[in-house]
């Protein structure tokens, strides 16, 4: 049982079902196509930042257990945010119905800023790899670091595209949270203690 | 530091994205102040007016108190339109978040 809990496909599995269920209630008509836009997006949001968090959470809170446990899954975290952002994208083109119709609304700031953020979030994933790890060395963690920008530019698609601003911050806070707590810790550590020097 | 700086970094575009939408846009609706449904005129002739000025019509709901309608335009852009829904006046159109038009007051 353990040896399934434990399982990396389980979890890629895991992270497919809700892109099933509502591909499932698209494909029975249950869901319209413009209907898939957003949870697609939002879900593709959602991992990003369950990814960017393992990270400094570990930072913050040492080697516990379950963050190692999240750490070893970080990257199907990240390739299934990435896998959510092109189901967003065809669900958007098939919404849109036409190229013409689609680079019409490039100009939008909601709507390049979507773009510019999966175009930086490509290069992550076709490097979420070991063969990719081997070849680049130093300069994969580079690529990786993509996310910062690819985060901010996801936050602005959504706040600018106007559909649930309060979910958007819900959902990126807890980044900005473990990041000023990482700062705070650093500032206080840098401090000199009262007795120094007594 | 690098931590700051990310979080200020995402502070910043929260703000920059917040101070270029007006009050309605903060809010994600427009508020109508109609009356009790009995008294609003049915969704369908809207959709049916619409139509007729040449809007191809994707969805309608009640939002807001209003009449919030998703189509394409007769000029062919993608947008979501509320509507009052006893006068069916023209009170907000945008274009994925990009306002295109907002009675003043609206």
């Amino acid at each position: 049982m353990r040896t399934i809990i434990n399982s990396v496909k389980l979890f890629w599995l895991l992270l497919a079902v809700p892109g099933i269920a509502i591909l499932h209630g698209w494909l029975t008509g249950g869901i319209e196509t413009m209907d898939m836009i957003h949870p697609t997006g939002e879900m593709g949001a959602r991992l990003m930042v369950a990814a960017m968090l393992i990270g400094p959470l570990a930072g913050l809170l040492g080697p516990k257990r379950w963050l190692l446990w999240l750490l070893a899954r970080r990257r199907a975290l990240g390739v299934g945010a990435f896998a959510y952002a092109i189901a967003h994208l065809v669900f958007y083109a098939i919404d849109m119905g036409s190229l013409e119709a689609i680079l019409g609304e490039l100009p939008i700031a909601s709507i390049w800023t979507g773009w510019l953020a999966l175009a930086l979030m490509l290069p992550m994933a076709l490097t979420s790899n070991q063969t990719a790890m081997k070849l680049l060395r130093t300069a994969w963690k580079r690529v990786q670091q993509l996310a910062y920008p690819a985060a901010i530019l996801t936050l602005l698609h959504w706040l600018w595209i106007h559909d649930g601003a309060t979910a958007a911050y819900i959902h990126f806070a807890p980044l900005v949270l473990v990041w000023l707590l990482l700062a705070l810790r650093k500032l206080t550590k840098s401090q000199p203690s009262p007795q120094a020097g007594v | 530091m690098r931590s700051l700086i990310l979080a200020a970094a995402f502070g910043l575009a929260a703000t920059a994205a917040l101070s270029t939408a007006t009050p309605a846009e903060a809010t994600g609706k427009v508020k109508c102040q109609a009356g009790p449904q009995s008294g609003w005129k049915n969704v369908e002739s809207l959709k049916a007016q619409l139509t007729k000025d040449g809007w191809k019509v994707t969805k309608a709901k009640v939002d807001g108190g209003c009449y919030e309608v998703y189509g394409v335009l007769p000029t062919g852009e993608k947008v979501e339109a509320y509507f009052h829904p006893v006068s069916f006046e023209k009170l907000y159109v945008a274009q994925r978040g990009k306002v295109l038009f907002r009675k003043s007051g609206y």
